[in-house]
């Protein structure tokens, strides 16, 4: 009982209590002053661990977290005010805290605490942070990721992980961000900023084939947890392109498990064995998706979440329904006419309209250099080639497509169609 | 005088038998402050680990006390009239910590000191020393 309870109240306890205190902290001292809150956490999960190590788990160690990391604050607060070493600029909070003149105690209310991790984000995700540091900001303040972990998690070293941070931080010092959620027009934009770093962080977690898998899957389900903080939120009223994302992200993590199979081998989705797909987050997607559409504006997280919905509710490739999938796909090219748009669309497209039509759509894309240069473009072509049995072109591809990917699970997949290739000429 | 107080009134706990427990301090040592290294992670696990692990003993009735110790600290060394200066940096080890515990035997206690998760962690050594006990005063 005693552990089951213990298990349960330390579920990502140090991951998001560090958050929600870096966040509360970082109210007070400012947001040029990250980094002080984020040594004041860090030191109070150290002390957790060494004081629990003796006495015990307590039976709320969030409050026992706060506690501390409040006492610490306030004093090196009570320091900074004669010494100076850390700019100060929100003064007013720091100097009322000082006075006591407000109570420490109502920074930390579940409220203010949910209310705090949002402004966190938007600070963050400022546009004039790239988009790397914003990534790695996010999961070191919000996500209470190690440098180390995060290094894990991008597959490189903690050093230029560190560069990434110490960029961000200084970034937000010169051109003095503020630490609010924007209101009015000025919401629009920076949420979308928001929604996208979160996009990309699932899809380092979603789309990497190598690194550690829980470290994988963590990414994920903290893009989830993120998006989910920002829908609950009463600071941002118009959520349907947060409703979309969240579905979107769901529904692609549905199938986390079902990519790789036993010999840790790539599965394509046509052979995935379907029932591994997890059933609870297709419904939770489709929910998410359902009330994105029932607020009105389309957006393309809302057209590739329904794209993903049809493939989650399919019962095989063959009976999915790629007419309406190769629909969204002409509305999403219409709102965003990327190069990879064209080449999923043209997925599509050689499933309704047969392989060759395929090719030709591909062949009309050559011109594009990025796509020239991803390994994607070149297997599908390759795969819609096998189709139509003209394997000598399919080895081409290939071997192309063989030369562009880096990492080892990619590489055998791709040699085994050369392979297969080689053997029917 | 009261009457001569049992292990087990002390403790309130009443699943341990009285008397027969015996009490043990484990005087845990490490080289430098190994928490501070670690990752949310693993820190998250090892918080789960010894939870788990003090609950145990708690639940048990076998902790009688236990407390970390500052890293900081000095020896006070020598003879009255000569005592050395300095901290005590001979030893690379350091006392970090001790538990006050209550054990059948010295077996049991340092199988008590083996499962400490601190092992899994990182390179320590926990001394088990029996709490010297006078017969008929203790």
């Amino acid at each position: 009982m005693e552990n089951e309870r213990i298990a349960t109240v330390m579920d990502h306890l140090f991951r998001h209590e560090s958050g929600k205190i870096v966040s509360v902290l970082t109210k007070i001292v400012g947001p040029s002053n990250i980094e002080l809150a984020e040594d004041v956490v860090q030191d109070s999960m150290t002390d957790a661990l060494e004081q629990w190590s003796y006495k015990g788990v307590p039976d709320n160690p969030a409050g026992w977290l706060y506690k501390v990391a409040k006492f610490k604050a306030l004093n090196i607060l009570r320091k900074e005010n004669s010494h100076r070493k850390y700019q100060i600029e929100t003064g007013h909070l720091i100097n009322s805290t000082l006075e006591s003149s407000v109570d420490i105690e109502e920074f930390f209310s579940d409220e203010e605490i949910a209310d705090d991790q949002l402004r966190m984000m938007f600070t963050c995700c400022h546009p004039s942070i790239s988009s790397d540091s914003q990534i790695a900001l996010t999961l070191k303040t919000l996500c209470g990721f190690s440098a180390k972990e995060i290094a894990n998690a991008f597959l490189t070293n903690e050093d230029n992980i560190n560069k990434r941070l110490f960029r961000a931080r200084k970034v937000i010092r010169e051109n003095k961000v503020s630490f609010e959620v924007p209101v009015g027009t000025a919401l629009e934009p920076r949420l979308q900023t928001v929604l996208d770093t979160i996009y990309l962080l699932f899809n380092e977690g979603y789309n990497a084939t190598e690194g550690s898998l829980s470290i994988r899957w963590e990414l994920c389900e903290e893009a989830v947890r993120l998006a989910m903080l920002l829908g609950a939120s009463e600071l941002v009223q118009d959520k349907n392109e947060i409703w979309a994302l969240l579905a979107l992200m769901l529904l692609n993590a549905s199938r986390f498990n079902a990519r790789v199979d036993k010999a840790d081998a790539l599965v394509d989705m046509a052979n995935q064995d379907r029932s591994l797909w997890d059933k609870q987050m297709i419904d939770a997607g489709l929910a998410y998706l359902d009330r994105s559409i029932a607020t009105g504006n389309v957006s393309s997280y809302q057209i590739n979440a329904a794209i993903s919905a049809h493939h989650c509710t399919a019962s095989s490739e063959s009976t999915t329904n790629w007419e309406n999938i190769l629909k969204l796909y002409d509305n999403l090219a219409a709102m965003d006419p990327s190069p990879l748009v064209l080449l999923n669309r043209a997925v599509a497209l050689s499933k309704t309209n047969g392989p060759q039509k395929g090719v030709d759509a591909l062949i009309t894309l050559q011109k594009e250099a990025v796509l020239m240069g991803y390994p994607y473009y070149h297997a599908v072509l390759g795969e819609f080639y096998l189709e139509l049995k003209q394997e000598k072109k399919a080895l081409v591809c290939f071997k192309k497509a063989l030369k562009l990917v880096a990492n080892n699970k990619e590489k055998r997949h791709l040699e085994n169609k050369v392979a297969y290739c080689k053997s029917v000429i | 005088m009261s009457y001569p107080c049992t292990l087990g009134l002390l403790m309130g706990k009443q699943q341990i038998k009285p008397s027969v427990m015996k009490e043990f301090m484990l005087l845990v040592k490490t080289e430098g402050d190994h928490f501070a290294s670690m990752s949310a992670e693993t820190q998250q696990a090892h918080v789960a680990k010894v939870g788990t692990y003090i609950g145990n003993l708690m639940e048990k009735g076998q902790l009688k006390g236990a407390q970390p110790l500052e890293l900081e600290g000095t020896m006070v060394q020598g003879t009255k009239g000569s005592f050395k200066d300095g901290p005590y940096s001979e030893s690379k080890e350091v006392i970090v910590g001790y538990f006050h515990i209550l054990a059948q035997d010295l077996q049991e206690a340092v199988a008590i000191a083996k499962a400490n998760p601190l092992f899994e962690e990182t390179e320590a050594s926990i001394e088990v020393r029996p709490v010297k006990v006078l017969e008929g005063i203790n």
